[in-house]
């Protein structure tokens, strides 16, 4: 195979990978959008519909996350493949930006009432939709501009724009936020970023129109060898769709899980599980963020070199090893007392096993309610570790602390005597000569909890769990003055290196398994599963592992023996691609 | 390159200077609705005061 000859990227080079990164900019713009600004569009759309409309409209945003993503790489796969990846590409982004802008003027449900919702889970569709074609029509726009022997680093800044659609929405939001104020952020200010897009989306839109189509598809079109139906060719036989079902395994699997482990379970286990306040662990992911995003680019430039298989693989070897050390000495770095106490104090949950659900909750539509799961929820969500004691049939679970019994059935006088405690604490604070306004929000909160028929058996419930695991050190919070900044950053960039490890080269290597005719199809359907579902489950599999087995790292177990089975599938079965030639049976 | 590089660590100091300076943000990404039922639960400042005022 002749590689070419060593030179700079042309200007035109530049172009196509500057249009084409600009689109999956806005595609990680918009999913940070959406995660930093959850809680207020909940309140603006949903806040207002009952309890059964509340349901649907929950699996109906999971759907759009889940579901329309994959969908939609194989309609706008089929168009790549049949009318071009130019239009193709030119149609997604006008159709995610245009979503995202109206989102931004849109009336909320107190205008226009349930109509709000159903406009909004609508737009989150058709943005799927054209998500699942963005990312395989610029791997492949990039990758059938690329020289040979150039298409790993060339790919490889595609991956960078994660990072930047996060900074970007984060300057977005806050410099918003900043500039008018919380109350006014929260009333119409969040609309804002929504808007900016439009911005974004001129510049993509003017950029692409005036970009060439790729010249392998100009080549096969003018030739009449596009594929007439992608769809059929692409998995109706099984010499490509075996092609397709190892990429998934073998490739995007193992590279969407120790992505998702890298950056977002990574910042969940800090705020979640350790309990360090959320702006300090947002700076040390931010700042592991930085230090390793260069190594998109040096891990997609050395598959150019070394291939793609041997570096992706690695990454998901070393997941797989390193994690549980990893993760253990992010604990001991972040949150030592919550390790010490782990370490010394013995809890244990005695349940009827029968009362114990797996609490695999992926649309958040379940509700787990015996005593067994409630018990289980709250140990997990306190990061503490416990065994399980099988109990009697129809025995309600007991905690036990220590020598300290915390019974998960709660009685009226319970209620009583936590209220009339809480009702003193508060007349208390209010007559003090310093007023503690902290204080008095936390007691009145606490007075209003133990008020309200559905909140009082669990306020009373966890203040007990809560004062016998304080007694027995566990920490409520992270203590910052014994966090190691230093330790904690040296071990995300870790965590973020083996995310460009398994990120940088995989681009190149989707798209030179397979060829022009069905390359947009093939190639977008593994990517949309591998990271849509087996990335996206990792949050919600992790906790019920936890809460079922009631070790804090055991949601680990997941990412692991996905990013194994990926090394062995990948390693056995997925051959080299760095020196394909992509045009060979064009 | 190198313009890249500089502008890269220019745009990224940004970003860190505006998240230190603009509190609380949530960088977890998109939740499709699972994922959110397993934050902390609202209960845990009640409960939290409720233990202390015991």
């Amino acid at each position: 195979m002749a590689v070419a000859a060593p030179r700079p990227m042309s200007a035109e080079e530049k172009k196509v990978i500057f249009a084409s990164s600009l689109g999956t900019v806005f595609e990680w713009y918009d999913f940070y959008l959406y995660g930093s600004l959850a809680a207020i569009i909940a309140k603006q759309f949903f806040s207002g519909l009952d309890e059964g409309s509340a349901f649907i409209f929950a699996l109906l945003a999971f759907a759009a996350g889940f579901i329309v993503r994959p969908f939609g790489a194989l309609v706008f796969g089929r168009l790549g493949d049949m009318i071009g990846r130019k239009y193709t590409f030119l149609v997604t982004i006008l159709i995610m930006g245009l979503s995202t802008f109206i989102v931004g003027i849109l009336p909320n449900y107190a205008s226009i009432g349930a109509a709000a919702p159903v406009i909004l889970i609508a737009l989150r569709m058709l943005q799927g939709l054209a998500l699942g074609g963005e990312y395989g029509g610029a791997a492949t726009y990039v990758a059938e501009h690329s020289p040979q022997g150039k298409r790993g680093a060339y790919t490889a800044w595609i991956q960078t724009t994660a990072t930047l659609g996060l900074f970007l929405s984060l300057m977005v939001i806050l410099g918003t936020r900043t500039l008018i104020g919380e109350e006014a952020f929260a009333d119409w200010g969040w609309r804002v970023p929504f808007l900016v897009s439009i911005l974004l989306l001129a510049v993509s839109v003017y950029i692409r129109l005036s970009m060439n189509e790729s010249p392998a598809f100009t080549k096969m079109k003018a030739e009449g060898k596009t594929s007439k139906a992608p769809l059929s060719e692409a998995f109706g036989q099984w010499k490509n769709l075996k092609i397709v079902i190892l990429a998934l395994i073998g490739l995007t699997a193992g590279q969407a899980v120790v992505w998702y482990s890298g950056q977002f379970y990574a910042l969940f286990f800090l705020t979640q599980a350790l309990k360090v306040d959320g702006p300090t662990a947002n700076i040390m992911v931010a700042i592991s963020l930085v230090i390793g995003t260069p190594f998109f680019i040096v891990f997609g430039s050395l598959s150019d070199k070394i291939g793609r298989k041997p570096i992706i693989l690695a990454g998901c070897f070393l997941a797989a090893v390193t994690y549980f050390p990893v993760f253990t000495a992010l604990t001991k770095a972040a949150n030592p007392d919550l390790a010490a106490a782990q370490a010394a104090a013995k809890v244990t949950v005695t349940a009827d096993p029968a009362e114990c659900s797996f609490q695999f909750n992926p649309t958040g539509t379940k509700k787990f309610t015996s005593s067994c799961d409630i018990a289980k929820q709250k140990l997990a969500s306190a990061s503490v570790s416990y065994d399980n004691v099988v109990a009697p049939a129809g025995t309600p679970a007991v905690i036990k602390v220590g020598e300290t019994e915390v019974l998960t059935v709660v009685t009226p006088e319970d209620i009583a005597a936590a209220k009339e405690s809480a009702e003193k604490k508060l007349a208390d604070l209010n007559a003090a000569e310093t007023k503690d306004a902290k204080a008095i929000g936390a007691a009145t909160a606490s007075v209003k909890a133990l008020s309200g028929e559905k909140t009082a058996k669990d306020a009373v419930f966890s203040g007990k769990l809560s004062a016998a695991l304080k007694a027995a050190g566990y920490p409520a919070k992270a203590d910052m003055a014994k966090f190691d900044k230093v330790t904690v950053v040296i071990i995300l960039t870790y965590l973020v290196l083996l995310v460009t490890m398994v990120y940088g080269p995989i681009a190149a290597m989707l798209v030179e398994m397979f060829p022009t005719r069905i390359r947009y199809t093939s190639m977008s359907l593994p990517y949309h599963i591998g990271n849509g579902w087996f990335g996206g489950l990792l949050p919600t599999t992790a906790f019920a592992i936890v809460a079922q087995t009631g070790n804090m790292y055991n949601g680990l177990w997941y990412p692991i023996i996905i990013a194994g089975a990926t090394v062995v599938i990948g390693g056995l079965f997925v051959s080299e691609t760095k020196d394909v030639d992509i045009y060979a049976n064009d | 390159m190198w313009k890249i590089a500089v502008g890269f660590a220019v745009f990224a100091a940004l970003a860190i200077y505006i998240l230190s300076q603009g509190g609380d943000i949530d960088m977890g990404g998109e939740k499709h609705g699972g994922d959110a039922a397993h934050t902390e639960s609202p209960t845990a400042a009640p409960a939290q005061a409720t233990s202390e005022a015991k």
